[in-house]
């Protein structure tokens, strides 16, 4: 279901130190930072009381930094137990599609998809069960010109050009 | 007779005893509520107590845990159970953590209006809503975008989700594959059965109904349940009880048998001497069957107890029978003491029938028909059915020697007089409180019972059963009123850590009052889509995707106030309607605490309508003033007890020497019991009163004036069986580790003891 007239783009940086911290900024167009750490997720937003969560209060989104740990920290083993993965490489680039295991995480989640070239990764997408998507750029591409409306197809474009 | 015939009488009793306890069984109803009994309530306090007791919320949960497989297959399991437990009679209610968010009834969504608080704090106008649709654009930007993806539309500020978590426990146990799931990995349950949580009898179903339904679960092999809570803990209590109980009991018999053996030298005996006493307790549950229909385990126990004075009947007929006298003869000549020993107790027992307490009556009755069934079997039914063929015991010549020898025993008038001092003494210096009041203490859980019902009781942030929130109004509306009234102490209580938690009937539903304060503040359809407009004019929301908000706030505005009786019907319903009580004309709310940590800071004003009640407190009261009743009626049993053997006796001296060693020894069992530190209860007080009735046949016995030392030394025989049976079917109680057994055991034991040696100082003539 579409709820907004134009994909939400949102600029900001992401911070992994070490499995099972996360932390998660954004600036434009609203500013946020979210951490994760201990267990215990905080979302601090301008103007407003800082919230706090118990991470076990969210097994989907424990599942998914999980996962994220073990892809930034190159964690195969812990990858392979809690997704199935695909990898497939054409040219210079590739895409690693990975597909939750938990039936309960797969209810939100369709998979998680990082594209790259060589050993760079570029794009970080979330694919949601009710085909809604959002994409993450990285490194050089965070700083690309996007197009005012941009398309998930525009966006696979931008991931994967050579 | 023959002894063909001799044996297939005595057949042919047994039988008959046999059908007719097979036939009671099906007509008696044994129920273990307690309140049957408790003294009758005098105040609303003590209604509402004797209802809270056994059947408040909290008495009848059940907590329950189900571990030792993977999570998935927990969750799995947890849900069947739910679902079995949901569709069985035994269960009000089963919960497991699981579709809390869409529990409202999408009939009742617009009142999410009128039930969450945001409208005390905000008006729907543009600014709150632009504030609330830039957040919602964040949320969408966040990992919580999908689950409120579809919510948006309708409820752009979120009320149901503020109306979830409001009626989310604020300790509940984390959620895992959607349902409750505890820090060591199990999947946890609640189940709150109909039955009361203190009939022990109706627990024991519900119980095993819970494990038949588990075990039924496809793969619940390898998984085990744990189950724990108030009702289960005294299912288990009871079960260790009556266990050590029996086992106890089953060395005594054989003792007592072969005691029977060893006096008798006859096996015939054996088949004998349990009738009178036998058929004595059939009667009386037969005359509690006709007068009453059910009867209380407690008036079951303490009947047996009491009625234990029917054993010695028979004893004194075997003892005294002599080669020179055909039975009937040797019969008659004890009848009129063992008969005057019956009709005493009997009117001594009419005492408890005028204490107004049903569970005393039952009692008395009990004891009184059951006294007069075992002494009249003795007389007509036993003595024909004795083997002709006998061993008199007064030819024994250790007998003779010990009849001398107490015979020589001195006898010192001054000796009673220093006992009584010292009993007084012993009194006087007691180092515990006279009465334990909590029963409960008597009958104590084990440790790892009560560690684990803790550790689950924590994790599902369950309620107290000690204390209770009690509201009141003229109408249940009026008790939400006072609830909300009190909120904000409660929530002082919460911040301040002396409770983790309470429930008030106002968290489900708020009081029409409220409801209309709320409905008057939403906007017109027009005015809230004009403040919708602007709101949404600096964001990126598709237009028109609000719609089914400006709807639902204009049914809502339009809405008849929620009422207790409309929100019973919704999921959450079952929780507002057990709160809510009406009694008297009256209405009450009853909010369970949880995680109470400071009792004393739950105060509330004396003019909030509403008070914090320990039931602990509260029912150790109701005990006390019950046991002062049955202190009244032990008392008028005494004098009557003195007085019919007086009017028997028509000799004051006489009945004196009957009476004063039986009292004394009576009062130096109760002295000792607290000089050694023990702190009464109502066991003790039932346990001195069977001491009393065996005393009462020492005495009568030891004073009666005999024609020759043959006699004399029948009597001596006749005492010591009766006393060594009772000290030692008594006395092996006393070894048990549980309380309530020790207590029957010791005090009786003692009893026996002090009752003997003083009726051989004080009852025998002079």
């Amino acid at each position: 279901m579409r709820l907004l007239r134009k994909p939400l783009l949102l600029h900001g940086q992401l911070d992994y130190a070490g499995p099972g911290k996360l932390g998660k900024r954004v600036d434009a167009p609203y500013r946020e930072t979210t951490t994760i750490a201990d267990g215990t997720v905080e979302v601090m937003r301008e103007g407003r009381a800082t919230k706090h969560f118990d991470l076990q209060h969210a097994p989907e989104l424990q599942a998914l930094l999980t996962g994220f740990s073990a892809l930034l920290g190159g964690d195969a083993a812990t990858l392979q137990q809690f997704y199935t993965i695909d990898f497939v490489e054409k040219d210079a680039t590739w895409t690693l599609t990975l597909t939750p295991r938990a039936p309960d995480l797969l209810r939100h989640l369709r998979a998680l998809i990082v594209m790259g070239k060589a050993s760079e990764p570029r794009c970080f997408t979330l694919q949601q069960a009710d085909g809604d998507s959002s994409t993450m750029l990285l490194g050089a591409l965070a700083a690309a010109a996007l197009p005012p409306a941009p398309t998930p197809a525009a966006i696979a474009a931008l991931c994967t050009q050579p | 007779m023959t002894n063909a015939r001799r044996h297939a009488l005595i057949l042919l009793w047994w039988l008959a005893l046999l059908a007719a306890a097979v036939g009671l069984q099906q007509r008696l109803v044994v129920s273990g509520d307690l309140r049957e009994f408790m003294p009758p309530p005098t105040n609303a306090e003590q209604n509402l107590l004797l209802d809270a007791i056994g059947a408040g919320p909290a008495s009848r949960l059940l907590l329950l845990a189900i571990g030792g497989a993977p999570p998935e297959q927990l969750a799995a399991l947890s849900d069947g159970l739910v679902r079995a437990l949901r569709a069985d009679a035994h269960f009000e209610r089963a919960l497991n953590g699981g579709g809390a968010i869409d529990a409202l009834d999408p009939q009742l969504l617009p009142y999410r209006y009128l039930l969450s608080t945001t409208l005390d704090e905000h008006a729907l106008d543009a600014a709150y809503l632009h504030e609330e649709l830039q957040q919602r654009v964040e949320d969408l930007g966040s990992p919580a975008a999908e689950m409120l993806k579809d919510l948006l539309p309708r409820d752009p500020t979120l009320e149901t989700l503020k109306l979830a978590q409001r009626w989310t426990p604020r300790h509940a146990p984390l959620l895992r594959d959607g349902v409750w799931f505890s820090p060591r990995h199990e999947a946890l349950l609640l189940a709150q059965t109909r039955a009361a949580g203190f009939d022990p009898r109706a627990q024991a179903q519900a119980v095993a109904t819970l494990q038949t339904a588990f075990a039924a679960l496809p793969n619940a092999a390898g998984a085990q349940l744990t189950i724990s809570g108030p009702g289960y803990i005294g299912v288990q209590v009871g079960a260790t009880t009556r266990g050590e109980a029996e086992r106890l009991s089953a060395f005594g018999a054989a003792g007592f048998v072969v005691l029977l053996l060893l006096a008798y030298r006859s096996v015939g005996v054996l088949a004998l001497v349990a009738l009178p006493l036998l058929s004595g307790a059939l009667a009386g549950a037969a005359a509690i069957a006709l007068l009453f229909g059910s009867m209380h385990g407690i008036t079951l126990a303490f009947g047996f107890t009491l009625l234990g004075v029917a054993q010695e009947y028979p004893l004194r007929v075997f003892s005294h029978r002599r080669r020179d006298a055909d039975v009937q003869t040797s019969v008659r000549e004890v009848w009129p003491l063992l008969r005057l020993a019956i009709v005493s107790a009997c009117i001594a027992y009419l005492a408890f029938l005028a204490s107004g307490v049903a569970g005393l009556q039952q009692l008395a009755v009990f004891t009184i028909s059951g006294l007069l069934v075992a002494g009249a079997a003795t007389r007509r039914l036993l003595p024909p059915l004795l083997a002709p063929t006998f061993r008199d015991v007064a030819d024994s010549a250790w007998l003779e020697q010990l009849r001398a020898r107490i015979e020589r025993v001195r006898r010192p008038r001054w000796l009673p007089w220093l006992l009584f001092a010292l009993a007084l003494v012993g009194l006087w210096l007691a180092p515990t409180p006279l009465w334990q009041n909590d029963l409960a203490a008597l009958t104590p859980a084990s440790p790892a019972l009560l560690a684990r019902e803790g550790e689950l009781s924590a994790a599902l942030g369950a309620p107290d059963v000690r204390y209770l929130l009690v509201l009141e109004a003229p109408t249940a509306d009026g008790v939400l009123a006072a609830a909300e009234r009190i909120s904000p102490q409660v929530d002082k209580w919460i911040s301040a850590g002396a409770v983790d938690d309470v429930e008030l009937p106002s968290r489900w539903l708020p009081s029409v009052a409220t409801q209309r304060a709320r409905q008057a503040r939403l906007p017109d359809r027009a005015t809230l889509a004009a403040a919708l407009d602007a709101a949404l004019a600096q964001t990126d929301f598709q237009p028109g995707l609000f719609t089914p908000f400006l709807d639902d706030v204009e049914t809502a505005r339009h809405l008849p106030a929620l009422t207790p009786e409309q929100f019973a019907r919704t999921p959450f319903g079952a929780r507002l309607q057990a709160m809510l009580v009406r009694r008297d004309g009256r209405w009450l709310g009853l909010a369970t605490l949880s995680g109470v940590h400071d009792a004393a800071a739950l105060k509330l004003d004396a003019n909030s309508n509403a008070h914090v009640l320990d039931l602990k407190v509260a029912s150790e009261a109701l005990v006390a003033a019950y046991r002062t009743r049955i202190l009244f009626a032990l008392a008028a049993a005494l004098v009557l007890l003195a007085l019919s053997v007086a009017v028997a006796f028509r000799d004051w001296r006489r009945a004196w020497h009957v009476i004063a060693p039986m009292s004394l020894a009576t009062l130096l069992a109760f002295a000792v019991l607290r000089a050694g530190g023990i702190s009464l209860s109502l066991f003790h007080l039932v346990a001195l009163t069977l001491a009393a009735g065996l005393g009462l046949h020492y005495a009568l016995f030891f004073e009666r004036p005999v024609a020759d030392r043959a006699e004399a030394r029948r009597t001596l025989h006749a005492t010591l069986v009766c006393a060594g049976s009772a000290l030692l079917v008594f006395g092996l109680l006393s070894t048990s580790a549980l309380p309530v057994l020790r207590a029957i055991g010791l005090t009786v034991a003692l009893g026996v003891l002090f009752h003997f040696c003083l009726s051989i100082q004080m009852a025998r003539p002079r």
